[in-house]
């Protein structure tokens, strides 16, 4: 037997051996490749606290909501005395507009006083004058001696007079009515906190123009020492919702972070959802129903208004008539 | 008896070659085309593979991953209020455009993943931190497209590498990790970003939800779990398991539907592709030649032999020993043409493999079934050859 053809015989039986050896190989090496089999997330997400419960997303936000403090007139701010996270008591001064083309106003109206009450004494001279040359005449007791003309006109004389000094008297009155309007009008460019709270945002700077859009409010006012979640649910679960159901709020992010919520109130108006996932456009997809639970501020974690939570919300078994 | 039969076989070694020849490009042919195809049909559920969800919910009339229909965000919350669901998180998967520095522009499958979770995040990462992604305009990239979105693809060192940037519909976009992901039916890399940032990089539309992804909770399988969501939603819920049958199957008037995910969406691409045809033809036609080819030779092998065959008949051999001498050589031609077909398919496989390109994925039904072809064609041509013996007259030995 030739050299070739035992080469051909054996070799072409170990090739064949190897072949088999070879793919259990390759089916190992891609069996490798393979990717992980599905399985839960790197960051697992909160375990939900009901068996039956309806999901939502809420938003974090001051008890009472968040006051958007607006200015009355759009105008120059002069003066903001007080500064993000100050704490205010009701009344106390938020924000104060330029004032200066009133106070102008109140200069003319306080010279203007200054002649009414010129001029009242001048009516008012004038009037005793008047009377006096009056009581000269009445005096005469021969009246033969003055003419009833004369004497009947001097009398008109001192009621016009007299209604002369009533004038300027209501001239007088009337600049100072003005002058009262200036200061109540320059009193209402002072923008006064309305309730006790916290600044939560400030927009307007001293030097800034201030407007009247209620979108861009000069700055946020809010009662942060208790925070209420707007929580909003798919119209389709709606059905599930009813008042004093527990609830349980995860902040966004942090699964281990778990809060309690007390139902305050449903809204009762269905509105279009706002996307909260910071889409560059608004994108309205639905309507949800939102619901408004509160919760006392833990000490830790520190929580923030606007910040999302993902709120769980017990309902009854859906299969199961409420 | 065994000894002879080899005897024979080996005897010739033009006769051998051709035997094994026929066999050998029969079973690389079945092998090799059948794995192609499965590594293509693969390919177009690699998203299913690298955002390994146990449970995908879509919209109602979805049959396919590459193929859906968004759905509205506050679907998510709808999922997550089904008591079978443990979690359920936001995904976003679309084709989007990547520019170059060079200007040039690469096609990219875009995942947006809950940023809080990052459930549906790569499973192995190979550089890079994972929890990066919470960082503004970054993103997690393959393997792939750290040649793919470098500038020379040719020259490694002009890989992109972490901190490297490009656009995305002219945002930017910074890597932050490399991770291993199975690449797309599409040819582009798999680039990982949060949900919300997802949203940013792509033109907007009014729904832009591609699919929930869930978990059962404990003690409820992914199949009940589904099955609850769809009934509670009225969303289509997947299971994603693997192709492969399901007992959430089920025929309807519109035709089947699918429980899995994978399984839907392969028969959707053998319903609606031609792949399918393109490669069954060609596996067909590799049983074909290699049943001509090898009946044909073990055929005129057989002829060739057929006195030495005769003089044992005439010496008394029975017909049924001739019969397991000439099956028996016809098994061990088919055991080597196999074993030299998957010598070859190994080369194929390893280079395809490690290249990533092309497509190759080897179910161990396809080496088993090919050996059963092959033997099938050899016992085809033993018959023959049978056959053509049982009519030899062991006589006619004498008569020349």
């Amino acid at each position: 037997m030739s050299i070739f053809s035992l080469i051909l015989r054996y070799g072409s039986i170990a090739a064949a051996i190897f072949g088999v050896v070879a793919i259990i190989f390759v089916h190992q090496t891609q069996a490798e490749k393979q990717m992980p089999a599905p399985g839960n997330p790197p960051i697992m997400p909160p375990q939900k606290p009901f068996v039956e419960s309806v999901a939502a997303t809420g938003i974090l936000e001051s008890l009472s909501e968040n006051v958007a403090i607006g200015v009355p007139i759009p105008g120059l701010v002069a003066e903001v005395p007080v500064k993000v996270n100050d704490k205010v008591k009701k009344n106390q001064v938020l924000l104060k507009l330029d004032d200066r083309d009133l106070r102008a106003e109140e200069l003319s109206v306080q010279a203007q006083q200054e002649i009414s009450k010129a001029q009242i004494k001048v009516s008012e001279a004038q009037l005793a004058k008047l009377r006096s040359q009056l009581e000269r005449l009445t005096s005469v007791t021969d009246s033969r001696a003055v003419s009833r003309d004369e004497l009947e006109n001097r009398k008109q004389d001192v009621a016009v007079a007299e209604a002369q000094v009533a004038a300027a008297k209501a001239q007088l009155a009337a600049a100072e009515a003005s002058l009262k309007r200036i200061s109540l009008l320059i009193e209402r460019l002072t923008v006064y906190a309305p309730q006790d709270g916290t600044i939560l945002q400030v927009t307007a700077h001293a030097g800034e123009y201030a407007a009247t859009s209620p979108k861009s409010p000069a700055m946020i006012l809010g009662d942060i020492d208790r925070l209420q979640v707007r929580a909003d649910i798919d119209e389709q679960n709606a059905i599930r919702i009813r008042a004093d159901q527990k609830a349980y709020g995860y902040l966004k992010g942090d699964p281990s972070v778990t809060f309690p919520l007390e139902f305050i109130r449903l809204e009762p108006y269905v509105i279009p959802k706002i996307s909260l996932t910071g889409s560059s456009t608004e994108r309205v997809d639905t309507r949800v129903l939102q619901v408004i639970y509160s919760l006392e501020r833990p000490s830790d974690p520190p929580l923030y208004v606007g910040q999302q939570v993902d709120v769980y919300i017990e309902a009854p078994d859906r299969h199961k008539s409420p | 008896m065994i000894r002879l039969a080899l005897k024979m076989l080996f005897g010739d070694n033009a006769k051998y070659l051709m035997l094994v020849a026929g066999l050998f490009f029969a079973t690389f042919l079945i092998v090799q085309q059948a794995s192609v195809f499965c590594g293509l049909m693969r390919w177009t559920t690699s998203t299913l593979k690298n955002v390994a969800a146990p449970i995908y919910v879509v919209e109602e009339r979805v049959e396919q991953v590459n193929e859906t229909n968004p759905m509205r965000d506050t679907d998510v919350a709808r999922v997550r209020s089904v008591a079978a669901v443990r979690w359920a998180m936001p995904l976003f998967s679309g084709l989007q455009r990547v520019r170059l520095a060079d200007g040039s522009f690469k096609t990219i499958q875009l995942l947006g993943i809950d940023s809080a979770s990052l459930a549906g995040a790569p499973g192995r990462m190979i550089e890079g931190n994972l929890e990066d992604l919470r960082l503004p305009n970054t993103v997690v990239i393959d393997e792939l497209a750290t040649t793919r979105l470098s500038s020379d693809p040719s020259d490694p060192s002009k890989k992109v590498k972490i901190g490297d940037q490009f656009e995305i519909n002219d945002v930017e976009a910074r890597v932050v990790g490399i991770c291993e992901a199975l690449r797309s039916f599409t040819g582009g890399p798999y680039i990982w970003t949060t949900y919300e940032r997802a949203l940013l990089y792509t033109p907007g539309a009014r729904k832009m939800l591609t699919a929930v992804i869930a978990a059962p909770v404990e003690g409820m399988t992914a199949n009940q779990a589904a099955d609850e969501i769809e009934k509670a939603t009225g969303l289509r819920a997947f299971v994603n398991e693997g192709f492969g049958s399901n007992p959430r199957d089920r025929m309807t008037a519109k035709g089947e539907h699918y429980g899995d995910f994978n399984t839907s969406t392969i028969w959707w691409y053998v319903k609606n592709t031609g792949i399918p045809i393109s490669f069954g033809t060609t596996v067909v036609i590799g049983f074909i030649v290699g049943v001509a080819i090898s009946c044909q030779t073990f055929y005129a092998f057989v002829l060739d032999n057929l006195k030495h065959l005769g003089a044992l008949k005439a010496m008394g051999m029975s017909n049924f020993r001739l019969s397991i001498m000439l099956v028996f050589q016809a098994f061990t031609v088919g055991l080597i043409g196999f074993g030299l077909g998957l010598l070859a398919t190994s080369g194929f496989a390893l280079g395809a493999i490690n290249n990533g390109q092309p497509p190759f994925y080897m179910q161990w039904q396809i080496p088993i079934g090919a050996f059963v072809a092959i033997q099938v064609i050899c016992m085809l041509a033993a018959l023959m050859g049978i056959i053509r013996l049982s009519l030899y007259e062991p006589a006619m030995v004498f008569r020349a």
